[in-house]
């Protein structure tokens, strides 16, 4: 049998750097290749006419993510109340509620608020329903991560809290709270790059995220390479660096 | 030390002490020992405050333990550290003594160098528990304990999560402790340990104290439960 190699060999930090660059570079050949056997030539400059509109579109994607992650936070943290208060019917509810989400997939709740929910208690605007859908959507997820975070702190340190006399407004301020934050930071981060991938799925309602604005003008130049080139990279312009952030916020704060 | 418990029972789902009557009087360390779920753990609980009797009154040094002003005047070690994972082992001390002693910030971190200095600390004030070894952790919690000043330091099974290496170093350090004139009462399954350390030995069996003295009883058991016991443990 061959030998092993040492566990180090793997994990020396220029190695893992040169390791990374290949693997970019995999990424970046194969986009190349991809593009050279296009039957028109890629021509950058057929999107220029359009970029006010996409990056119009590139912001609205970053709000309605923003927006939906502080309200499925808070929803969330709401849920995550309900879930753990005395109240049998509560806790019932959120876990039909969960059960409810977790399958269903994110298209149809989308589909269904804007043209069953919404309608029913007079909304019609498609495209704020939607942005309702991917809120309630999200909650459930969000829910949990605040039941993982709180469950984590254990039982023997609230007793050393007890033991050396911390008042109620202590524990929450000195030792709970801060402890949360940092076991929630990384998964709330993973939730937010799940809102921004959905968040693609308002175009269906109409709504001029990014990809509603870069499918219009692939409609009109028929610069599909083009488009839905950028349309990827600029989606990974905000979840990579997002998804690195998170790792970084692990090692420097994790617990 | 003086112990005074009279008809304490207690009791989770099973009962866990029955009817323990018990005086003491003069001795500084304690060791409480005894097989698993002999109700060691629970007792120490109980005379430390962590924990209210189902019934009985315990009196520790002439304060009732359930009254609240109690717990401020122990210290507590547990099996596995449970220092604050998010603070230093610095921070976890002057937390303490800042918000639940009213000592001044220097104060607390003149104290608090003090006590981790004295378990060997002194370079590993600024690290977090999570990158200290398992030992120098349960060393940082015995410094935690000690930097409040309590009359009786209560310690439970303080190396039961370490290895044999460690084990000695937190046992070595306990023991230079000794000379701080504290009381100290601690659950272990080290005898070369309680030996050394222990004027007098409360063994536990089932819920019930089956046999005390000075340590030279674990050299001549008197009860089977003890002499069963003695034959087990190294």
């Amino acid at each position: 049998m061959a030998p092993l190699s040492p566990p180090e060999a793997t994990s020396r930090p220029g190695r893992s750097t040169v390791a990374y660059g290949l693997a970019i570079s995999t990424f970046v050949l194969f986009a190349w290749f991809i593009v050279a056997r296009q039957s028109r030539p890629f021509n950058l400059a057929s999107i220029v006419p359009y970029r006010d509109n996409i990056a119009d579109g590139f912001g609205r994607t970053l709000w309605v993510s923003i927006v939906s992650l502080i309200g499925s936070t808070s929803l969330g943290f709401l849920f995550y109340l309900l879930s753990a208060s005395k109240v049998r019917y509560f806790r019932a509810f959120t876990d039909v509620f969960t059960e409810i989400i977790y399958g269903t997939p994110l298209l149809v709740m989308i589909m269904i608020m804007a043209f069953v929910i919404g309608p029913a208690f007079g909304s019609t605007n498609r495209a704020v329903m939607g942005f309702v859908g991917l809120i309630v959507y999200i909650t459930p997820y969000m829910t949990n991560i605040f039941k993982s975070a709180i469950a984590s702190i254990g039982a023997e340190q609230y007793m050393a809290m007890d033991l050396f006399g911390f008042t109620p407004y202590q524990r929450y301020r000195y030792i709970i709270i801060p402890q949360v934050v940092r076991i929630l930071m990384p998964p709330l981060m993973n939730n937010f790059s799940l809102i921004i991938k959905g968040s693609a799925l308002l175009n269906l309602l109409a709504y001029r995220e990014l990809f509603y604005e870069i499918t219009l003008m692939t409609n009109n130049n028929f610069r599909f390479v083009e488009g839905f080139l950028l349309m990827w990279l600029l989606y990974l312009m905000i979840t990579i660096p997002l998804s690195q952030v998170t790792k970084w916020i692990d090692r420097r704060w994790g617990l | 030390m003086k112990i005074e418990l009279q008809g304490l029972n207690h009791r989770y789902d099973v009962e866990v002490l029955r009817e323990l009557t018990f005086a003491l009087e003069g001795y500084k360390s304690i060791a409480i020992i005894g097989v698993s779920g002999s109700g060691k753990s629970t007792l120490l609980r109980i005379l430390s405050g962590l924990e209210r009797p189902t019934s009985g009154s315990v009196r520790v040094n002439d304060h009732d333990v359930s009254n609240p002003a109690y717990r401020k005047s122990v210290g507590f070690v547990f099996q596995s550290h449970n220092l604050f994972p998010h603070l230093t082992l610095l921070e976890n001390i002057t937390l303490v003594l800042e918000k639940t002693r009213g000592h001044t910030k220097k104060e607390a971190r003149d104290q608090a160098c003090r006590f981790l200095t004295m378990l060997h600390l002194g370079d590993q004030v600024h690290k977090l528990p999570r990158n200290v070894s398992g030992g120098q952790a349960q060393r940082g919690a015995i410094a935690r304990a000690l930097s409040v000043g309590p009359e009786v330091i209560f310690l439970d099974e303080p190396t039961s999560a370490l290895d044999p290496v460690l084990t000695y170093e937190v046992l070595n350090s306990i023991k230079e402790l000794r000379g701080l004139g504290m009381q100290f009462v601690l659950v272990s399954h080290v005898m070369t340990f309680v030996r050394d350390f222990a004027d007098y030995v409360v063994f536990m069996n089932a819920g019930e104290i089956g046999e005390h003295g000075p340590p030279s009883i674990l050299d001549d058991p008197q009860t089977e439960g003890l002499k069963d016991f003695m034959a087990k443990v190294p």
